[in-house]
């Protein structure tokens, strides 16, 4: 019976999470609609604006009526804007011309998610053991240490972290390159190639993992020390357990909580984080993309990265949700 | 009037506020970041008896990237400008971006709060739903295609108080995107304190719902503000130096993060050029550092739930 009525709240509770997912994503996409029609100029005259001498009024109002822009905003635009975006059309770029943007963010996301997963999974093991070893600690020479440094890198942009790396490990020193995917006399041969690859990615995943590193070394710390002080570890202190045990089977479970929800937001937020040191390395990622678009004013490129960073983030807190479900027995 | 609100007599306000900062300044990342702070706000009071007028690629001095020396103190940039010289300007510029966009979203952030959990109903519903966007969405995220589509619309030129028109688009964009935590805060806190005695009494003794809340609500929000203050200052420099970096700055009036882009986009990382990307850096780092450290301690002094360890 009450395993019945928790399996009905546990369905309910994720039912609502994913209606909120949805509404979140609906309003990006219609965020993404209104930006665009602000901006002044008619999306005809937008487009066709290279060839204007050449072409007619009524090429311009023939053109309106193909693309549909004679129809009204609402509901007729803004339906069909939701719909395409829904079926993966997200319409063409300005400056590569004649190339989906669907296409465009597809090539780069690769490099992207290779840049960002690595880096996470280097911040995991780093960050959260120490910064729950600081915890477990409070107040020794570890823990001090610790809490300075993280809190500096939790406090320092990833993109100058990038900047330094650049100049110490590249420039003056000459061990890793400092810029792109590849270096251009590369061969082929697939061992080389990779190897070539994992060289390049060093430096950009250091600076993603060390800024999320200060993230998490500042949240399992405080997760920690506040475990450390509940009532459970002085019972289990008084059952004459040793530390080994407190630690393994008592504080770190309970610790990982706040943790595990931390790391399954960030999955969401560190593709938008590396934009910036993506900037820095040339790295042929979404970051590099975003830059070029920016740059460009190419804004059917960045209203797709806009939803695919917003899909990211409505995705993890989904995630989160349903490992906090998972993990919290209250909850459960 | 007046009589009925004072909680404490003046003496024992004074005598609160006194311990107050006197736990607040014993605090050691406190006084430390107080220092720093106070350091880069006489810096950015006064920049041009310090380090004269901003100099700009006509006016200026130096050779082209010349490395620190004693003439140029942290050395020039591409053009030969003092980096010294920028980075001084430039904070004058970075923390009246931050501090106005703190200023914004503590404003709408206290606002929406307030009322939500005054209200409750079907305002506490709608208004939350709206914080839940903002929440769910950094605010990087969303400045980051909101205000290259505003400066589209705004233009860039024009000046508004001696700031360029593009630095309070980014200026009102951070503010308007990084208010949703500090109106959970404040909400939660509104609703336990509407349930007091006092504000029953101040509504038998007919005050309206706008004199209740910013009467009786809002100084009792003070500490949550602050603390909360504190952190949303640094992310508003965090974000700030992010977009700037990323072109979206004033070359005009240049940023900690339009300095950085400027060096980034001279290639000053693989020239070797650390003075040039340094110096801006850890002034960015700093100040954050400071603001991140003071809001700490307000949160430390304010919750005073310091137990033993076992």
């Amino acid at each position: 019976m009450a395993g019945q009525a928790s399996r009905n709240f546990m369905s309910r509770r994720l039912g609502l999470a994913l209606i909120r997912a949805i509404v979140t994503l609906l309003i990006v996409a219609t965020l993404n609609f209104i930006l665009f029609r602000v901006i002044p100029g008619d999306p005809a005259n937008m487009l066709l604006a290279g060839a204007r001498s050449s072409v007619t009024a009524e090429q311009i109002e023939a053109q309106r009526q193909n693309w549909g822009l004679d129809r009204p905003l609402f509901p007729d635009q803004v339906v069909d804007y939701l719909w395409a975006s829904l079926h993966g059309d997200l319409g063409y770029s300005f400056k590569f011309r004649g190339r989906q943007v669907a296409d465009l963010i597809f090539e780069r996301l690769p490099a992207t998610i290779a840049l960002v997963g690595l880096a996470q999974i280097i911040a995991i093991l780093g960050g959260v053991m120490l910064g729950l070893y600081a915890g477990w600690r409070r107040g020794g020479a570890i823990d001090n240490i610790a809490t300075v440094s993280s809190l500096a890198l939790y406090s320092t942009p990833a993109f100058w972290l990038a900047m330094l790396l650049i100049v110490t490990f590249s420039t003056v020193s000459g061990w890793l390159p400092g810029y792109g995917a590849y270096s251009p006399s590369a061969s082929i041969a697939s061992v080389d190639r990779l190897l070539d690859y994992l060289k390049h990615l060093a430096l950009p995943v250091a600076a993603v993992a060390l800024g999320l590193i200060g993230q998490y070394v500042v949240v399992a710390r405080a997760a920690m020390s506040e475990v450390v002080t509940e009532d459970y570890m002085v019972t289990a202190r008084a059952k004459g357990l040793t530390h080994r045990q407190m630690l393994m089977h008592h504080a770190c479970r309970n610790a990982m909580l706040p943790v595990v929800t931390l790391i399954t937001l960030n999955l969401g937020y560190v593709v938008a984080g590396a934009i910036t040191v993506e900037a820095v390395f040339a790295w042929p990622g979404i970051g590099g993309l975003t830059v070029e678009a920016l740059n460009a004013r190419d804004y059917p490129v960045l209203q797709g990265i806009f939803l695919l960073l917003g899909a990211s983030i409505v995705a993890a807190n989904l995630l989160a949700d349903l490992a906090y479900g998972i993990l919290d027995p209250r909850v459960r | 009037m007046t009589e009925n609100i004072v909680k404490y007599p003046p003496r024992g306000r004074t005598r609160a506020v006194k311990r107050f900062l006197g736990q607040f300044l014993r605090d050691r990342g406190a006084q430390v970041g107080l220092v720093c702070l106070v350091f880069f706000l006489i810096v950015a009071a006064m920049p041009n008896m310090l380090v004269g007028p901003l100099q700009t690629a006509i006016n200026a001095t130096g050779d082209f990237l010349a490395p620190p020396s004693g003439q140029h103190l942290l050395g020039t940039d591409e053009v030969g400008r003092d980096v010294l010289n920028l980075i001084v300007h430039g904070a004058r510029i970075s923390l009246t971006i931050a501090l106005l966009a703190t200023v914004i979203s503590l404003v709408v952030g206290s606002t929406v709060g307030m009322a939500s959990g005054y209200f409750g109903g079907w305002v506490d519903t709608w208004l939350m739903r709206i914080t839940d966007f903002f929440f769910v969405m950094p605010s990087f995220v969303l400045a980051l295609i909101i205000t290259p589509v505003v400066l589209e619309v705004m233009g860039r030129s024009g000046y508004i108080l001696g700031f360029r028109l593009s630095l309070f688009v980014i200026i009102t964009v951070i503010g308007m995107t990084s208010w949703s935590f500090v109106a959970r805060i404040v909400r939660s806190q509104t609703l336990s304190i509407k349930e007091r005695t006092f504000i029953d009494r101040a509504r038998v003794v007919g005050s309206s719902n706008l004199s209740i809340m910013v009467r009786h609500i809002l100084p009792n929000l003070v500490p949550q503000i602050a603390a909360n203050g504190a952190l949303v200052v640094a992310g508003a420099i965090y974000i700030e130096t992010s977009l700037s970096f990323l072109g979206l700055g004033d070359p005009l009036q240049p940023s900690w993060g339009t300095l950085l882009s400027l060096a980034q986009r001279a290639g000053a990382a693989s020239a070797g050029a650390w003075w040039y990307l340094g110096a801006p850096g850890v002034c960015a780092l700093m100040v954050s550092l400071s603001f991140v450290l003071i809001g700490n301690a307000l949160d430390d002094t304010f919750n005073p739930r310091r137990r033993a360890i076992p």
